[in-house]
């Protein structure tokens, strides 16, 4: 009988989130996650082909390297990928 | 209303996502480190692209034949 208890009928659908919002929010926190976890190998990896005698600053050849690796380790983790998904296993 | 199917069936797929993310980046991780011996070009020779694929496919190999190991040890 309290007229303060009830709740406003404009927030009452508010309170508990749609699933497909919840898929979506879901889907991209993976994709940054997936995002994150490759750019930890990605400079792993560089850091270890190209930055092999560490000098007061990042000369050029570093720098190329280091974009070159990048690009080649895309390239691998494609072809990894379809020799994975091409496999008729 | 929590445990829709759909909320199931999309948790199921993004699992299953999930698990094929990390296999591909572990093996890409693992075939650099056995491939590409000698600092990046500005493209793969065709050994080097020619180990990556192989060194995928024997990894799939190896785990057929653990898996089937494993079945026979438990016999």
């Amino acid at each position: 009988m309290d007229s303060s208890m009830s709740p406003s009928s404009s927030s009452g659908s508010s309170s508990r989130p749609c699933p497909e919002a919840m898929m979506e929010r879901l889907k991209s926190q993976l994709e940054v996650a997936y995002a994150e976890e490759f750019l930890q190998n990605v400079e792993k990896k560089c850091y270890l082909k190209c930055i092999t005698k560490p000098g007061t600053s990042m000369s050029g050849s570093d720098s190329s390297c280091i974009s070159r690796c990048v690009d080649r380790y895309i390239e691998a983790t494609g072809i990894v990928s379809r020799a994975l998904f091409r496999n008729p296993h | 209303m929590d445990s829709s199917p759909e909320l199931q069936r999309f948790l199921q797929e993004e699992k299953q996502k999930a698990m094929i993310a990390e296999m591909v980046g572990k093996l890409t991780s693992e075939c650099w480190d056995k491939c590409i011996t000698s600092t990046p070009g500005s493209k793969f020779s065709s050994s080097e692209s020619t180990c990556l694929a192989n060194c995928a496919q024997r990894y799939l190999d190896m785990t057929m034949l653990i898996q089937k190991k494993f079945q026979s040890m438990q016999q």
